[in-house]
């Protein structure tokens, strides 16, 4: 196709005029797609290395000398926000979603491009920002990831005599505005450019996590960014939205009157659905993978998204499960603990219809299907410690300690991971039309899925040994026995491996880039638009000169009569036999 | 399964921009009910001392609603394919709307000067930030007014019709009710 190629049908296009349009201020979502992958993998390495910081002091402690208590606290703290936000965030909805929805839903771009990159481009300045904060005095605010003030804002908290948590809550901000503006493009690309024939129920399963994420980050960010600028205010201005009287030795502050407890409220009623907001494309991811992979129909395509709805609205009634010790009254918390059991119920009907796809088929085992394998189990372990930690009486002895560290790295750090390896090693030829390395990425993934449970499974055991999650030292106590540091020796060990091995899947993407098998036009034999591009990899406008027309639902494998074993959604009847 | 016909239509009969500013005006929505919420809730606590109302806010508030006006006028210019019509309304709209901003900032000067000071209290400091956060969306409309206007008066035909000045008119209306409720509930707690 003409890369110069203004319009198509009427529709006018961007036209990059040259390098700089291409490659870096591109409106193609495919680039901006790219950019947000480069930009997430390299801000999440940042965030890798620190969890090997954090995990040399627990299990080695004080052999570096340069980790003392505030410099972990603030590893521990940007850790958290870098993977939570800047890294699955940005590289599941950003990435895989500037990457898929065109793709898949067979336009030609995102409804507003230029927008797009204006959120790409705010992106990268939050990223910009938050690295910042490494490099100013006393360096980035070590209050946690929650951010809960009063200390968050104190004087006395690692970082706090700086401008770390300013520029953390900045950061913030525009990373939430980022979000906005990829966002509206998502909802609007979703419900006004499919393709003709594509109705919402033959979008494929990963277009509905995607455009449900989005909501839930555009209903969930805004009170994160209320909350944000409010502590702003407090930390600068010194005003006391969230500051209760505080005495600072022997002194009175100025502050007075606030509500720690309403920052917690702000803080979670977008933590949670923020949750859903990882888990949810990884969902997608897995359904795409699991059906092409194991050659078969996806069990309950209606059911799914359903389930899907039903879990995105579910998300905003939870929040309150993380604040059980924050003094809440015993009736709240029983409603909290309910809404949080029953949103297992359409989470397990989306688990129970991958086992039913895989149930029978005739199961591939690709890298991408060992993905899938490995994240339902994953998936499961951590979603039946989340049944544990959702019931107050439960919780309470549990909470701030290792068994919630080892509950969420499972359920949405590890598994999520899982997903997005997966779903990289799938769509991979579609973005550089060559192949990853099958070794290369079988030895990744073995050493990944096993080196991750041996690090977070004796987590749990920790955890029920009693020992909290955000102690420096473990050594000073007496009710924390020996076997505990030898453990962390070990959970450190495994760490170091895993992290390691992680070089090996960059290894694979820089060398395959170059030096890969050059990859069929449908390698996996999808039935998604996706792969049924004129070129592959698709160029500037996706489709060449004709958009293509949808006949069928994405998930036509096996259709009895038909030549192939798979029928691509945009192949007609008549063309089937 | 699933092979029912196809649907050519878009969603709701919407376009594209359309779209994204009503989906745009959910989020401030939220964005809004989230302010609300921590004042009422905030405003439980002791050391709540109520901020007098400048008597200001209320010809800010009529100045908004005739901007409200002019918008309409706007369109129905647009519909009619009155061009000079669609004119006087943006230029209406965007007088009021500039007066309206200035009007705020008064406030704040006059409230301020009263010993009204943003920490010295939360309502106060709940005061001043909530009608930045409306005003700093009303300047956000005054941006997408001053493309819309510079297109109108260069004579773009796009920007002449009812759906294009209407949506802008629909995000300012947008803007008075969400300063309507806010306003309510400054002068009422």
């Amino acid at each position: 196709m003409d890369q110069n190629s203004a319009t198509y049908e009427g529709q006018k296009m961007y036209d990059p005029k040259g390098w700089w349009d291409t490659y870096v201020f591109s409106q193609d979502h495919k680039v901006i797609a790219l950019q947000y992958v480069c930009v997430a993998l390299a801000i999440g390495l940042t965030g890798m290395f620190l969890s090997l910081l954090m995990r040399m002091q627990l299990g080695f402690p004080g052999l570096f000398e340069s980790i003392d208590a505030g410099s972990y606290y603030q590893d521990v703290t940007m850790h958290g926000m870098i993977m939570v936000i800047y890294l699955l965030t940005a590289l599941f909805l950003g990435g895989f979603g500037n990457y898929l929805i065109p793709l898949m839903l067979g336009c030609r771009d995102m409804a507003f491009p230029f927008v797009n990159m204006l959120s790409f481009w705010m992106y990268f300045l939050s990223v910009i920002i938050l690295v910042a904060s490494f490099f100013v005095e006393s360096g980035p605010t070590g209050a946690g990831w929650t951010l809960y003030p009063p200390q968050s804002i104190l004087e006395g908290t690692p970082g706090g005599d700086g401008a770390g948590i300013i520029l953390m809550l900045a950061s913030l901000a525009v990373f939430i505005i980022a979000f906005t503006m990829g966002g509206l493009n998502y909802i609007t690309t979703v419900l006004q450019s499919r393709a003709k024939g594509m109705t919402l129920m033959r979008m494929p399963l990963i277009i509905w996590c995607i455009f449900l994420a989005t909501f839930l980050g555009l209903l969930a960010f805004p009170a994160l960014l209320v909350g944000a600028i409010m502590l702003i205010f407090d930390r600068v201005l010194e005003t006391s939205f969230f500051m209760p009287e505080i005495f600072k030795g022997g002194e009175v502050l100025d502050y007075g009157g606030g509500s720690p407890v309403l920052f917690q409220h702000l803080f979670w009623f977008f933590g949670h659905p923020e949750v859903y907001i990882i888990a949810l494309p990884a969902f997608g991811i897995i359904s795409e993978l699991i059906s092409v992979h194991a050659r078969k129909n996806i069990f309950g395509y209606n059911m799914m998204v359903w389930a899907l709805i039903a879990i995105a609205g579910i998300a905003f009634i939870v929040w309150a499960h993380h604040m059980y010790v924050a003094g809440m009254n015993p009736y709240l918390g029983f409603f909290f603990a309910t809404t949080t059991l029953i949103i297992a119920v359409p989470t397990a009907i989306k688990v129970y219809n991958w086992v039913l796809t895989l149930w029978n088929a005739n199961i591939k085992m690709t890298v991408p299907m060992l993905y899938c394998l490995a994240f339902l189990v994953t998936f499961l372990n951590g979603g039946l410690t989340g049944l544990f930690l959702g019931n107050v009486a439960v919780d309470v002895p549990l909470s701030d300690t290792y068994f919630v560290v080892g509950h969420f790295h499972m359920v949405m750090a590890v598994s999520p991971v899982l997903a997005l390896y997966g779903g990289l090693y799938h769509w991979y030829p579609s973005v550089t039309g060559r192949m990853l390395n099958d070794t290369l990425g079988k030895i990744h993934f073995w050493i990944t899925f096993i080196g991750t449970y041996l690090i977070y499974f004796p987590m749990h055991y920790i955890g029920f040994l009693g020992v909290p999650r955000r102690y420096y030292s473990n050594e000073q106590y007496d009710f924390i026995p020996q076997s505990v540091a030898d453990l962390n020796q070990f959970i450190t060990v495994c760490a170091l491996i895993v992290g390691a091995a992680q070089f090996i899947l960059l290894y694979n993407f820089v060398v395959s880039l170059y030096k890969g098998a050059i990859a069929p036009k449908n390698p996996w034999g999808a039935c998604t638009l996706e792969w049924q591009t004129l070129e592959s990899p698709p160029g500037h406008g996706n489709w060449g000169e004709q958009l293509p027309v949808v006949y069928r639902w994405p998930y036509e494998y096996g259709l009895p009569g038909a030549t192939s074993d798979f029928v691509p959604q945009n192949v007609p009847d008549e063309q089937i036999t | 399964m699933n092979n029912y016909p196809a649907s050519e239509k878009a969603f709701l009969g919407l376009n594209h921009a359309q779209v994204f500013v009503y989906v745009l005006m959910t989020v401030i929505s939220i964005l809004f009910l989230f302010i609300t919420n921590a004042y009422l809730f905030r405003m439980n606590f002791q050391d709540w001392s109520p901020v007098p109302i400048p008597s200001l806010l209320w010809f800010n508030t009529v100045c908004l609603a005739l901007a409200s006006v002019g918008m309409a006028w706007s369109k129905s210019g647009a519909k009619a394919a009155d061009h000079q019509k669609t004119k006087v309304g943006l230029a209406i709209a965007g007088v009021f709307v500039i007066v309206f901003v200035s009007g705020q900032t008064w406030a704040w000067q006059e409230l301020n000067a009263s010993g009204y000071f943003l920490s010295s209290n939360p309502a106060n400091t709940f005061f001043y930030l909530i009608t930045a956060l409306h005003a700093f969306h009303v300047i956000g409309g005054l941006v997408a007014w001053f493309i819309v206007t510079l297109r109108v008066f260069k004579g773009d035909a796009t920007m002449l019709q009812p759906e294009s000045v209407g949506l802008l008119g629909a995000y300012w209306h947008y803007m008075l009710l969400v300063w309507g409720v806010l306003f309510a509930m400054l002068i009422t707690t």
